[in-house]
C-alpha cells in the first residue's frame, strides 16, 4: 500500500510540474500575442500618421505657393513723389535719413540689401538716380543675384514704392530712389543741356606734362562726374530727339571712318585713347561704358559732327 | 610676408603680358591687374614715399597699357548707339 501511495504521490507531483510548465508556456504565449498585437497597432498608427504629415506638408507647400502669389501682390509702403536730386556737396559719410530707415526696415532682406546697395552706389555719384543697365548688378556688388532675380528685386522695390523705374528710350532705363529731399543739402536735378565738347581745342594745344597730383584730382573728379557731354541726360524732355541725334552721330562716325580710311581712323583712335587717359584718367579707359561715351565725344569733336544743340536747331 | 621684389616682379610680368596682349578682353584683365598691383604697392609702402624704381615701373606700365589700348582695333560703338 505504501508503495502504491508513493507511486501515486510521484505521479501527482509530476502532473503538478507538467501543469505548471503548461501554464507558464500558456502565459508566455499570451504575452507574446499581446506584444505582437501592440506592435501591429503601432505600425498601423504610424501608417495612419504618415499621410497626415504628408497632408500637412502639402498644405505647407500650398501655403508657400500662396505666399509666392502674395509676392506678386505687394502693396506699396509709401507713395512718394520721386524727385531726382544731386547733393550740393557730397556728404563725408553715407547716412540713411531716419524717415527712410523706418520705411526700408520693413523690406524683405533681398530688397533691403538691393536698395541699400543702389543707394550707396548713387551716393558715390552725389545723386539719387542712375542708369539701369546690364552692368549695374555687377557695379553694386550683387553678382550673386542672377539677372532675373535682380530684375525681380528691382521690380519689387518699385512695388514697395521706394524706387521708380523710368523708360528713357527703347533700351535705356533709369531708376530713381526715394530719399527724402533736403533743400539744404540737395538740389533738384533738372534737364541739363549737353555741353559743347571742348575737346578739339584742348587737343590742338601742345601736350602739357600733367603732374601726378593733377592726374589724381582729375581722376577723383571723374569718379564723381556723371554729366558727360553728349551723354543722355535722364529725364530729358526730348528723348526721341536725342535718340535720333545718337543715330545721326553713329552714321556720321561711320561716314568719317570711310572718308579717312582704316589706317587713319586707327591713328585717330590711338590719339583718342591717349587723350582720354590724360584728361579723364586711367580708370575711364578700363570702364568700357564710360570709355565709349568719352570716345564718342572725341569723335564728335574730331570729325566736326554737330553738337546736339546745333543739330537740334537744324531740325526745328 | 610680401617682399617688395615680388611686387616689382609682378610689374615686370605684367609688362610682358601687355606686349603679348591681342584682344580688348585681355586688355581689360590686364588693366584690372595693373590697378590691383598699383594699390598693393601703395599699401606696401603706406605712408612712405614710393621708391623711384617702383614709380617709374608703374608709369611705364600705365603708358604701355594706354599704348596697347590704342593699338588694339578701335572699340565698336554700334552697340552703344542702339
Amino acid at each position: 500500500m505504501g508503495l502504491i501511495k508513493a507511486v501515486a504521490d510521484a505521479v501527482m507531483e509530476k502532473a503538478k510540474h507538467e501543469v505548471k510548465d503548461y501554464l507558464i508556456k500558456f502565459m508566455e504565449e499570451e504575452k507574446e500575442k499581446e506584444e505582437r498585437e501592440k506592435e501591429k497597432k503601432t505600425e498601423e498608427i504610424k501608417k495612419e500618421e504618415i499621410p497626415a504629415v504628408m497632408q500637412k506638408e502639402s498644405v505647407k507647400i500650398e501655403e508657400f505657393k500662396e505666399e509666392d502669389d502674395e509676392d506678386e501682390e505687394i502693396l506699396p509702403l509709401i507713395e512718394p513723389e520721386f524727385i531726382k536730386f544731386t547733393y550740393k556737396v557730397k556728404p563725408q559719410d553715407f547716412t540713411i535719413p531716419g524717415e527712410l530707415a523706418d520705411i526700408i526696415k520693413m523690406l524683405p532682406v533681398e530688397e533691403f540689401a538691393c536698395f541699400i546697395k543702389l543707394m550707396m552706389f548713387v551716393f558715390e555719384q552725389k545723386k539719387n538716380f542712375g542708369y539701369l543697365g546690364n552692368t549695374l548688378r555687377r557695379k553694386i556688388g550683387l553678382e550673386s543675384f542672377e539677372n532675373e532675380k535682380f530684375d525681380k528685386t528691382v521690380e519689387n522695390l518699385e512695388k514697395y514704392g521706394v524706387l521708380k523705374v523710368e523708360q528713357v528710350s527703347d533700351n535705356q532705363k533709369t531708376f530713381i530712389l526715394y530719399v527724402p529731399f533736403d533743400e539744404e543739402t540737395m538740389v533738384k536735378a533738372e534737364y541739363q543741356k549737353p555741353e559743347k565738347p571742348q575737346q578739339k581745342k584742348v587737343e590742338k594745344k601742345p601736350v602739357k606734362k600733367v603732374d601726378e597730383e593733377e592726374k589724381k584730382s582729375v581722376e577723383k573728379e571723374n569718379d564723381q562726374q556723371d554729366d558727360i557731354p553728349g551723354k543722355a541726360v535722364f529725364g530729358m524732355e526730348n528723348d526721341d530727339l536725342y535718340k535720333s541725334y545718337r543715330t545721326f552721330v553713329s552714321l556720321e562716325i561711320d561716314k568719317a571712318k570711310m572718308r579717312v580710311g582704316r589706317s587713319n581712323f586707327d591713328k585717330i583712335y590711338m590719339e583718342a585713347v591717349k587723350y582720354i587717359d590724360k584728361k579723364y584718367g586711367f580708370k575711364v579707359l578700363s570702364d568700357s561704358e564710360k570709355f565709349k561715351e568719352y570716345l564718342t565725344n572725341y569723335y564728335i569733336s574730331a570729325f566736326d559732327i554737330p553738337t546736339f544743340e546745333t543739330w537740334k536747331k537744324t531740325k526745328v | 610676408m610680401l617682399d617688395s621684389r615680388i611686387l616689382l616682379k609682378s610689374l615686370n610680368d605684367l609688362e610682358v603680358r601687355i606686349m603679348l596682349c591681342k584682344s580688348a578682353f585681355e586688355w581689360e584683365l590686364l588693366a584690372k591687374k595693373y590697378v590691383d598691383v598699383e594699390s598693393n604697392i601703395k599699401d606696401f609702402f603706406k605712408k612712405k614715399k614710393i621708391p623711384e624704381n617702383f614709380a617709374t615701373a608703374l608709369d611705364t606700365l600705365r603708358a604701355s597699357l594706354v599704348q596697347k589700348k590704342g593699338e588694339l582695333p578701335p572699340v565698336d560703338l554700334s552697340d552703344f548707339f542702339k
